[in-house]
């Protein structure tokens, strides 16, 4: 286990803190006014601005066969405050307790992440993790934010295009919410105005990938089409991935040029970056076959554009990313891989013609240039995704649902949503995830981690 | 004739008269085909036509009497109601005890047909009002209680006994619950829509006619909501009826006329063109189809025709004289005769469908002017157009009509008929002048006699069931029509001053002195039902508490114990505005008339209370004021029509004693159909007010007939006499037939079913009448008396250029006289107030700083009361003229972060560009800014609304001034927008707007939204104005969604006008920076 390296120690150390202090005060927001109108001279805790907040959530998941999948309480604290020069520091933390242990049972190696981005664990159903941690503030119009932080590139709603920048957490698959996947990198961020455009400039020292569930677990993941599969009577071992381990060398950059032209949003984006999903390739050995994760880099080179027409919102992105590795089949591929450069896109039309409800499409495709036989996956896949949304109530009740289908092998996901707002700052929520499709398939293999769920969330 | 059909075909070049119909003949073909296709264009465009019957249509919407009422409504939550009465035989036996409506069986029959109504469609089951659902007010020993009339549901005498004591112990329901003699007891019913009272009412009248009822027990179904909804579809189905029929009569008066099939059918097609292109236009243009519409097009098929009467006439004459000449050249003269007249009597017609435009308020009125004017003017292009085409084509056959050569030759009855009239007329001048004489000074006599009234329930036949219903109900109880009067405080809990309910206690008590006024219901009545109740029921303490705080326990205890939605339409919500209802059983005006003014003047001298106003409003209010000014728009229209068709009488002979001449038979006539009315009683209401325009209108055509043949006659020499005896066999038959067509086809409306239109089709064709017969009586004899000099002398108008002249000269007269006319009502209501454009121009022109910055507190409440409080940081900066706004949600945790960028372009036609920020994606969201008219994030307060904060965008709306109103003691201008179009109508989401603008501050302080299906929809409150660095600032606003209850308040803090805001500020990255 790396979690008590001491590396990882100190910033967890300090969200814990935050953690602490911010359980610890409770102070509502409006009270904390009201103290600085009551006007004792500004004190120390005054001048920093300090504002804590936070988030406590519960949600339960039982599996469609009735077997609980999921008992998680969760507890993010925020806090903040002003530095001096306008700077400002923020920290975001999370405490989490699962009851049931099965997304992600015992205490599991956090192989696919830097050192100094582990959770720590405390026993087998706590951890805790600090999200996020930057200073920011500008240098002339330079906007910087430094520290621990998420960077999301792209236009499309749960389909990922441009959306490469930071790693994912697939413990619950494509399930949460994308700010709850993602995985916030150490990063240095600088947005520079050039002209009427904004350079945006990534240098990310933190290698850390993609967190795939380890087998067993629901969500491990079993299709071929990304794992390698085992083969009848020999035996089987997964060696630790072999991450990428020079700070300065192996870490990722990227740019990104947005500008605002004719109505139009348009960006063209640039990313050279060790490509986040592990590529797994294999070795016989005397004592059988041996996989071996390890990560390539890849050159990502893309745009995306988006605008409204009347009721319609048009959102599209588009990227070529190179040296992609793919699963590929033994006889012709010996190390089970086989590479090719892949090209995405990804077009969606939001309509919002009717009052309160939001009616989103989107086709993604994504192609392989100099397509090698072998190669598992079909050489073009297509998924089309819908999402209809409807609020009640002003706004307090919302019903949601989100299709995501595979053409290629006629498996989805099918997610259901109901949201209501009690108060202010408390939300109910219900829903069902279902998976369709064989057991092939990316979303198929999923078919028996089909669950309904119900929870609460509460701002203080 | 004056000229030979060589002449005519010698020059067809030549841009004349003769020339041009030298060439219609020459092109017969195309000239029919292209008309057809008109036709059929016309006929394409005809199912978009919209019906609009509603009588709500009839009244302007910017009546400011029916706005405040509207406003009213809506504070109370009151809608026109249908009422089912339960009526018995007899009274409830003197001196208690079960008998009238208390029986168990009656009230057991109540609360049976209680519940079926509950569960109707449309039928609003929280309005809902009987005995089965009211309660009363009792004392007990621990305070007040207040229980149900049926608890239980009686099931015996001593059950329906004790209601009986319950409800005659309760005064406020005496004579609108229940009768005061307890022969009667209702259900009121209110709608959820009132456009689909018309199902309501048929399911309604289904219920009763299926409920079993007790011996003696009738069941009547009426009340305004009812009759509104009915009233529409009952006119409309009759005139289903009366068109096809003023179609067959018409045909029948042509064929007698020329006893031809194509004098018959040839003008029909006229009529059919007429009635397409002008249901087209209307359609194309987005006119409703209103009720009276349907008068409007038998008016047409009337009128059509006469110009066909007149071309067969002279056509067949024509054909008698030589019917061996070309067809071509016969049609070719004929249209060269005849298209003078035709053209001037089609200006006068024209110019009196005009007059109601600029005479008129009501807007199917003034489309009834404006596009039977169209329709005329239709019916004159094919009479000079296919008409001539299609004669053209046909070989000329003579007709058994028109025989032998010349005019001594007809043998009909009708120009025998005529040569008689003119030989008496002829005889004795003197007599007809003295005889006329005599019916002015009748008509004269008449017209003061006129009753100016109307009444809504008069437009149904007395045997209709809605009819007698009505008049049942209003015999047996207090009343169905409403006049109310608002009292309005200052405060919140103004109501609970003692001295303002004794205001009210001397209101009722002297609106109750007034005619037709049989009882009267208030808070006050609650409140000392209530003060005795707490006072062991003792009578001598149903009286007002003098203790404030009294009173305000008693609303208290009252909330407490009962139903808090049963005083919603005694009192606001606040305290602060009450409603006192006077139950009156006539909605006749001549009541109103006297009842509204009473009212207005007691308030006035008596109601003097500090800081409390009392406005009057309510059914009886609103009709009042809406049919005040049928006299005065009537008057004006009968005024503006007569002098258009006289001075463009005089502009075609050129003289001012020939506009007169021309002018004097339908003045005759109209003094002769006042002189019927006022003897006969009719009463001059909406409908009957429109006939003298259209009278007018066609009576002229008449004098204009006579006098041009005339006039040719003379040109041609012999004597005046000669010339009148010529005048009667030839026109005069051919006015006949123009008469017989007119009278027949108004007097189609006199089978109608609504008596309104059978009066005005009997009005019109009484005044057709009269106006036929002095152009052949009156105005020969004048002509013979006076010999004017315009028909004996030179200086007359001939043929050609000089007609054409001066032709050109009188459609320009009518031009300016009809743009004065419209000219001089806008300037009228011009002069009066600041124009709804310019007002809403000032408050879009208002300052509001170059940048500002603000936090809001954002409270939304819903219909259980239940907030949710949002904070909010806002930016908003002008960069040029294109305005940037930013809003940052930092309140309550689980939205912090959301945020909205909007870039307001100054061109309209350009959309703005919208993006939203959720912190759940981490992205930012590029949004539709068509979706303007949605609500913003769950506020009431529309995304269009959020971003102009407190103005509009003045390209959405046409804007108009309907009045002055005071709000919060400043006096504001009323501005009512509405829509430019339906599509913009859909996209900002409302119908109508009703804006109070402040000019000092060019702000409104209250505004209402209406749905675009005309639904009250939300209204908009600026309840605290500061100015903040010289700058007008609404630091509070709140927005009440009527429909579903839910509200938003809109609290501005820190607005700061002065520092700058950083340009960054606007851009989208800072929406993911966040602040």
């Amino acid at each position: 286990m790396d979690s008590d390296r001491p590396a990882a120690a100190l910033p967890l150390a300090f969200a814990v803190a935050l953690g602490v202090a911010a359980t610890a005060f409770l102070p509502t927001p409006a009270a904390a006014q009201g103290a600085e109108g009551e006007g004792a001279g500004p004190g120390p805790l005054e001048a920093l601005n300090l504002d804590i907040r936070g988030l406590w959530t519960n949600e339960i998941a039982v599996e469609t066969d009735g077997e609980a999948q999921k008992f998680e309480t969760s507890v993010s604290p925020e806090v903040s405050a002003d530095l001096p020069d306008g700077w400002r520091l923020t920290g975001i933390g999370r405490l989490r307790f699962e009851g049931v242990d099965r997304l992600a049972p015992g205490r599991p190696s956090q192989e696919f992440r830097a050192p100094w981005s582990r959770r720590l664990q405390v026993g087998d159903y706590l951890d805790a993790e600090l999200r996020e941690l930057y200073v920011d503030g500008f240098v002339g119009d330079t906007f910087l934010r430094l520290g621990k932080q998420q960077v999301v590139w792209g236009q499309a709603d749960g389909l990922r295009v441009l959306d490469q920048v930071n790693p994912f957490d697939f413990r619950e698959f494509v399930l949460p919410e994308f700010e709850d996947r993602r995985i916030p990198l150490w990063t240095a961020n600088a947005e520079i105005p050039v002209g009427d455009a904004l350079l945006q400039v990534l240098w990310i020292p933190d290698r850390t990938y993609d967190d795939v569930p380890a087998p067993g677990a629901p969500f491990a993941f079993t299709s071929p089409l990304v794992s390698p599969q085992p083969r009848p009577g020999v035996p089987f071992t997964i060696a630790e991935p072999d991450r990428p381990d020079d700070l300065l060398l192996d870490g990722d950059v990227g740019a990104r040029v947005t500008a605002f032209v004719d109505g139009w949003d348009l960006s063209a984006n640039y990313l050279f970056h060790h490509y986040d999903q592990a590529v797994y390739t294999r070795r016989l050995t005397p004592g059988g076959v041996r996989i071996e994760p390890r990560y390539e880099r890849s050159h990502l080179v893309g745009g995306s554009a988006s605008n409204a027409f009347g009721d319609v919102t048009l959102r599209s992105e588009i990227a070529v990313s190179t040296n992609r590795h793919f699963q590929a089949t033994e006889p012709a591929a010996e190390d089970g891989v086989a590479t090719g450069t892949e090209l995405g896109y990804v077009v969606g039309l939001d309509y919002t013609g009717v009052s309160d409800t939001l009616i989103s499409g989107q086709v993604f495709q994504s192609a392989l240039v100099a397509y090698d036989e072998a190669i598992v996956r079909d050489r073009l896949e297509t998924q089309v995704t819908l999402k209809v949304e409807q609020n009640f109530f002003n706004d307090t009740l919302t019903l949601g649902g989100l299709l995501i289908h595979s053409l290629n092998d006629a498996d989805g996901v099918v997610q259901l949503d109901l949201d209501y707002s009690l108060r202010s700052n408390v939300r109910l929520s219900a829903g069902a995830d279902l998976f369709y499709g064989g057991r092939d398939g990316l979303f198929g293999e999923f078919r028996d981690a089909s669950r309904v769920t119900a929870g609460f969330e509460i701002g203080f | 004739m004056a000229t030979s059909p060589s002449s005519s075909q010698a020059d067809p070049s030549a841009r004349t008269p003769g020339g041009f119909f030298g060439r219609i003949v020459a092109w017969r073909w195309p000239v029919l085909i292209l008309g057809l296709m008109v036709i059929a264009a016309g006929i394409s465009q005809i199912p978009r036509l919209e019906k609009d019957t509603s009588a709500g249509a009839f009244i302007d919407p910017e009546n400011p009497a029916l706005v405040y009422r509207d406003r009213v409504e809506e504070i109370f939550g009151l809608r026109d109601p249908i009422v089912v009465a339960v009526v018995a035989d007899e009274a409830a036996p003197e001196g208690g005890g079960a008998g009238g409506v208390y029986t168990p069986e009656t009230l057991q029959l109540v609360d049976r047909l209680t519940d079926r109504l509950l569960g109707l469609d449309n039928v609003d089951p929280d309005r809902v009002v009987s005995l089965a659902t009211e309660s009363t007010v009792v004392g007990t020993d621990i305070g007040m209680e207040v229980p149900d009339f049926f608890d239980p549901v009686p099931q015996d005498e001593v059950g329906a006994a004790s209601v009986r004591a319950a409800a005659e112990a309760f005064p406020l329901y005496h004579g609108n619950l229940v009768a005061r003699d307890g022969r009667a007891t209702v259900i009121v019913a209110e709608l959820i829509d009132e456009d689909a009272a018309q199902a309501t009412y048929d399911a309604i009248r289904d219920v009763t006619a299926s409920a079993e009822t007790p011996p003696g027990v009738t069941l009547h179904v009426a009340g305004e909501g009812a009759i509104a909804g009915f009233l529409s579809t009952y006119i409309d189905r009759d005139a289903a009826k009366l068109n096809p029929l003023a179609g067959l009569i018409i045909t029948a008066v042509l064929f007698a006329a020329f006893l031809t099939i194509r004098g018959a059918l040839v003008p029909n097609l006229i009529v059919l063109a007429t009635v397409a292109l002008t249901l087209g236009l209307m359609a194309a243009s987005g006119v409703a189809f209103y009720v009276i519409t349907n008068g409007l097009i038998v008016c047409l098929i009337g009128i059509a025709v006469a110009d066909s009467v007149h071309v067969f006439s002279e056509y067949y004459e024509s054909i008698a004289r030589d019917p061996d000449r070309d067809r071509k050249a016969i049609v070719a003269e004929v249209m060269r005769e005849k298209w003078r007249p035709i053209t001037f009597t089609s200006l006068t017609t024209i110019a009196g469908f005009l007059a109601f435009w600029p005479t008129n308020d009501m807007p199917p009125i003034r489309y009834f002017g404006l596009y039977g004017a169209v329709g005329v003017a239709i019916a004159w292009v094919y009479s000079l157009t296919v008409l001539p085409a299609i004669l053209a084509m046909l070989p000329a056959r003579p007709s058994r009509a028109f025989r032998g050569d010349g005019a001594a030759g007809r043998q009909g009855v009708p120009a025998r008929a005529m040569g008689a009239l003119g030989g008496a007329v002829l005889a004795r001048p003197g007599l007809v002048i003295g005889f006329w004489a005599v019916v002015v000074v009748a008509g004269v006599a008449g017209a003061s006699q006129v009753v100016v009234n109307d009444s809504r329930i008069n437009n149904f036949e007395p045997s209709e069931p809605l009819y007698r219903a009505d008049k049942r109900i209003n015999a047996v109880m207090d009343g169905t029509y409403n006049l109310d009067v608002v009292i309005e405080t200052e405060g919140r809990e103004g109501l609970f001053d003692p001295a303002v309910l004794r205001g009210i206690e001397d209101l009722q008590a002297f609106l109750e002195t007034l005619p037709h006024v049989n009882g009267t219901t208030s808070i006050v009545d609650y409140i000392k039902q209530m003060n005795k109740a707490v006072n062991e029921n003792r009578d001598a303490a149903y009286a007002i508490p003098d203790d404030p705080n009294l009173i305000a326990q008693l609303f208290l205890l009252y909330e407490v114990s009962g139903d808090p939605t049963d005083l919603e339409e005694e009192v606001d919500y606040e305290r602060r505005r009450a409603l006192v209802r006077a139950y009156l059983d006539t909605g006749e005006y001549t009541n109103n008339a006297v009842v509204v003014p009473a009212v207005e003047q007691w308030l006035d001298e008596n109601f003097d209370l500090p800081g409390v106003t009392a406005t009057p409003t309510g059914r009886v209010n609103v009709d009042y004021h809406w049919i005040n000014g049928v006299d005065e728009d009537h008057a004006a229209s009968v005024v503006v029509s007569a002098a258009a068709v006289m001075a463009m009488a005089g502009l075609l002979f050129r003289s001012a004693v020939a506009g007169l001449l021309a002018g004097a038979p339908v003045v005759v006539s109209i003094l002769l159909i006042y002189a019927v009315m006022g003897f006969a009683g009719i009463w001059l209401g909406v409908g009957t007010s429109m006939f003298a325009a259209i009278a007018i209108g066609l009576g002229v055509d008449f004098a204009i007939h006579a006098l041009d043949r005339l006039h040719r006659q003379l040109e041609e020499g012999g004597s005046m006499r000669d010339a009148l005896a010529r005048l009667y066999p030839t026109t005069g038959r051919a006015l006949f037939f123009n008469f017989a067509a007119l009278v027949l086809g108004f007097g189609v409306l006199v089978t109608s079913d609504v008596p309104p239109l059978v009066k005005f089709g009997a009005l019109v064709a009484v005044a057709v009448s009269t106006a036929f017969l002095a152009s052949l009586t009156l105005l020969p004899a004048l002509a013979l008396v006076l010999r004017p000099r315009f028909l004996t002398g030179g200086a007359g108008a001939s043929t050609g250029g000089g007609v054409a002249a001066t032709a050109g000269k009188a459609a320009l007269a009518l031009g300016v006289a009809g743009g004065l006319a419209l000219g001089a009502g806008d300037t009228t209501r011009a002069q009066e107030m600041p124009s709804g454009d310019a007002l809403m121009a000032e408050v879009d022109a208002r300052e509001e700083g170059e940048h500002a910055t603000a936090d809001i507190t954002l409270e939304l409440t819903d219909r259980s009361g239940t907030s949710r409080v949002q904070e909010i940081r806002s930016f908003r900066k002008y960069f040029g003229e294109e305005k940037r706004t930013v809003l940052f949600y930092e309140e309550p945790t689980n939205v912090r972060g959301t945020a909205f960028l909007t870039y307001d372009y100054p061109d309209p036609s350009v959309d703005d560009d919208q993006w939203l920020y959720l912190p759940a994606l981490r992205k930012v969201r590029r949004i539709a800014a068509s979706d303007r008219g949605d609500y913003f994030l769950g506020t009431d307060f529309t995304y269009e609304e959020i971003k102009k904060q407190n103005k509009v965008e003045l390209s959405d709306y046409t804007f108009a001034t309907t009045g002055t109103e005071t709000v919060n003691g400043v006096e504001t201008y009323v501005v009512e927008g509405t829509p430019v179009s339906d599509a913009i109508a859909e996209e900002i989401g409302y119908g109508r707007v009703v804006w109070r603008i402040d000019p000092e501050i060019d702000m409104s302080l209250v505004s209402d939204y209406w749905d675009v299906n005309g639904n009250p929809l939300k209204t908009i409150t600026n309840e605290r104005i500061e100015e903040i660095d010289g700058i007008w600032t609404s630091m509070v606003i709140r927005a009440e969604n009527h429909k579903t209850g839910h509200s938003t308040v809109f609290t501005n803090a820190n607005v700061d006008y002065e520092e700058s805001v950083p340009d960054r500020m606007f851009e989208q990255q800072m929406l993911r920076r966040g602040l």
